[in-house]
């Protein structure tokens, strides 16, 4: 079968009525349960994995397949109308989808998450079927020192995000790298920073952590806060749909964002979240007027959720090729196959081309629905922020400790939103950002293995990171952004 | 205007975190070799730099001026009690229970004044939250108060 019979086929499989049906099913259930705070896709899909059994398995997949671009949608629509990102990639959403809806763009704000969602998927899915085989040999090609590169990269290029001081921006990456530390040492075993707390073993739950920086953070400052309870007086007034400014304005970030994510997301593990805040600051890098991020920038939006969700897609070539699934929601997929008695890996193409075909088309499917079906949906969420705060913020606090209890189940996790909460408006009244905490937090584990992993190939030898020339581009480019500003003020003062 | 208070004291803070840490690690973990780092390696190395950084905020911001932060304690203190009352209730008074007391408990600050809506809309959140977690999601949690 070549690409394009075996893509022909794949659309012919999922529109099928029964078929298009669970898939509506899986989108719509995925889209309710992924905006109930820190219940993601990972959640939704757990949740509803045992349904599949009662059905076949391409109707399984292709459900669950629409579960996870709807609860990867829900998410977005919490981060932008009330700031409640379970996932650090959503974290970025709020940076500049939250003050879009507070400033009456909510609707916009809604649209662009999907309108970006859907190109990056869109991408990602022909970048998937073109160039999975050379996607994965890339992705093989990184070794250890080039990961740790790659990521000090990503972590050096957002530190100026949401920051007027990039020390600040530093010092929260560091924190978070930090807090990341806590927890059992994977390499050694020993505990780190537990303090005797067996909930401490496995380390801070990340939804907890997210839910009590930005959720418990943002209902503390908007309590007594009036602008806050007007916010439904400006939504009446402004129309729901992007302005033909605002999509002039996405187009170019979403195609930016799509090919960073498009690469991004095949090396295992870090490609969405890396992708999504590398499109972040790569935009306001090079906006004429990058004052405006931060303060409702539709490109800070269209970016980064396009980039997440190309991302989310080409993580599966390394899962097709070489059988290695890319995150835990691509394997909790593939898990689902093999209940259903479906040997994901390589061989899959081979033994069960109708599986492999009708996979790629159901995310194209599943995206395509989810427009579909939200387009509409847009005022009804929006209609959301018309509900006093004074009466949404007690709903809000109950529901995202419920959603953080659902992770693991105890009690401690809620308490930790608690102390968590307290430091995130801290740093919120002193101004640090709470997203580039998230962001270290999530890569520090990855970092510290790929170091010390590098370092005991190269025998503790530096020089590793400029011998390997990928490792080496990083490094150069590393250094190249910490010179620029400074190469840019000693320019001012020639020229002055 | 006022000294940047709100970055000196951050400042300092995250510096005596990072400092508080590294030497912990470098106290109680292995550091290790270069090349066979050890599992207090990266967090000393962590903490150092939190540390400088958190200088490098603070000292600058003593010489700078800035507008006071807006704090509240008021309202930080009953949202978190709140929090606190949802973890600590949720096993003996079941979602049902947990979720009316930190509602009740959480709409203290809120601006409107009265009990009737309070009371209104805790039992209106509890509806929802049973509704949404245990019949919708089927999480396992006890609904109801356990009576003996």
């Amino acid at each position: 079968m070549t690409t394009w019979e075996g893509l022909l086929f794949g659309i012919g499989f999922v529109t099928q009525p029964e078929v298009l049906i669970y898939c509506f099913l899986g989108v719509v259930l995925g889209t309710f349960v992924g905006v109930l705070p820190g219940i993601g896709a990972m959640a939704a899909i757990s949740l509803l994995l045992p349904i599949t059994y009662y059905i076949t398995p391409e109707a399984a997949l292709i459900m669950l397949a629409g579960v996870y671009y709807g609860a990867q949608y829900g998410g977005a629509v919490a981060s932008i109308l009330l700031r409640l990102p379970g996932t650090p990639q959503s974290a970025v959403t709020t940076l500049d989808g939250y003050p879009m809806a507070q400033n009456g763009r909510a609707g916009v704000a809604l649209f662009t998450a999907m309108a970006s969602s859907f190109v990056g998927s869109m991408i990602g899915i022909l970048v998937l079927v073109l160039l999975a085989n050379w996607l994965s040999r890339a992705a093989t090609a990184f070794g250890a020192a080039d990961y740790a590169a790659m990521m000090i990269l990503g972590l050096v290029a957002a530190s100026t995000i949401g920051t007027a001081r990039p020390a600040k921006g530093f010092a929260m990456v560091t924190l978070g790298l930090l807090l990341g530390c806590i927890g059992t040492d994977v390499n050694s075993g020993a505990q780190r920073f537990t303090f005797g707390q067996t909930e401490l073993l496995d380390g801070i739950n990340l939804v907890a952590l997210a839910m009590g920086l930005f959720g418990v953070a943002e209902v503390i400052a908007n309590v007594r806060n009036p602008d806050r309870q007007s916010v439904a007086a400006r939504i009446g007034l402004r129309r729901l749909m992007p302005s033909r400014d605002d999509l002039r304005r996405m187009v170019l970030p979403m195609l930016r964002g799509s090919a960073l994510g498009s690469f991004f997301g095949a090396l295992p593990g870090t490609g969405s979240t890396l992708s999504s805040f590398l499109s972040y600051s790569m935009e306001r890098r090079i906006a004429r007027q990058p004052e405006r991020f931060g303060k409702g920038a539709v490109e800070g939006v269209a970016g980064p959720e396009s980039a997440n969700n190309s991302a989310a897609i080409t993580a599966f070539a390394p899962t097709l090729t070489l059988g290695i699934p890319g995150d835990p929601i691509m394997a909790l997929l593939l898990g689902a196959l093999v209940i259903h008695g479906i040997q994901p890996g390589p061989m899959m193409l081979e033994a069960r081309p109708e599986m492999f075909w009708g996979l790629v088309a159901s995310f194209g499917i599943g995206n395509l629905l989810l427009l579909v079906l939200n387009l509409p949906l847009i005022g009804i969420w929006v209609a959301m922020l018309r509900i006093p705060f004074n009466y949404l913020y007690p709903a809000i606090l109950v529901f995202l400790c419920l959603g953080v209890y659902s992770v693991r189940g105890l009690s401690f996790d809620i308490m930790a939103v608690a102390g968590i909460g307290l430091a995130g408006y801290l740093l919120a009244i002193a101004k640090f950002s709470p997203a580039l905490l998230l962001l270290g937090f999530v890569l520090g584990p990855l970092i510290e293995t790929n170091l010390r992993r590098a370092f005991l190939i190269s025998r503790g030898d530096p020089m590793i990171f400029l011998e390997r020339p990928i490792a080496a581009g990083f490094v150069i480019a590393t250094v190249a952004l910490l010179l620029l500003p400074v190469w840019k003020a000693w320019r001012r003062r020639a020229h002055a | 205007m006022q000294r940047d208070w709100p970055d000196i004291f951050g400042g300092l803070l995250l510096a005596i975190l990072g400092a508080g840490a590294a030497l912990w690690a470098a106290m109680y973990y292995d550091m290790g070799s270069l090349r066979r780092m050890g599992p207090g390696f990266f967090p000393v190395l962590l903490g150092a730099a939190l540390f400088l950084l958190g200088l490098v905020i603070a000292l600058p911001a003593l010489a700078r001026s800035a507008e006071p932060p807006k704090i509240e304690p008021a309202t930080a203190l009953a949202v978190l009690a709140a929090i606190v009352i949802f973890a600590l209730s949720l096993s003996r008074l079941g979602l049902a229970g947990a979720t009316a007391i930190t509602v009740l408990v959480a709409s203290l600050p809120a601006p409107r004044k009265g009990w009737v809506w309070r009371i209104v809309l805790a039992l209106g959140v509890t509806m929802l939250t049973v509704l949404v977690f245990s019949v919708g999601l089927r999480m396992t949690l006890p609904v109801w108060p356990r009576l003996s």
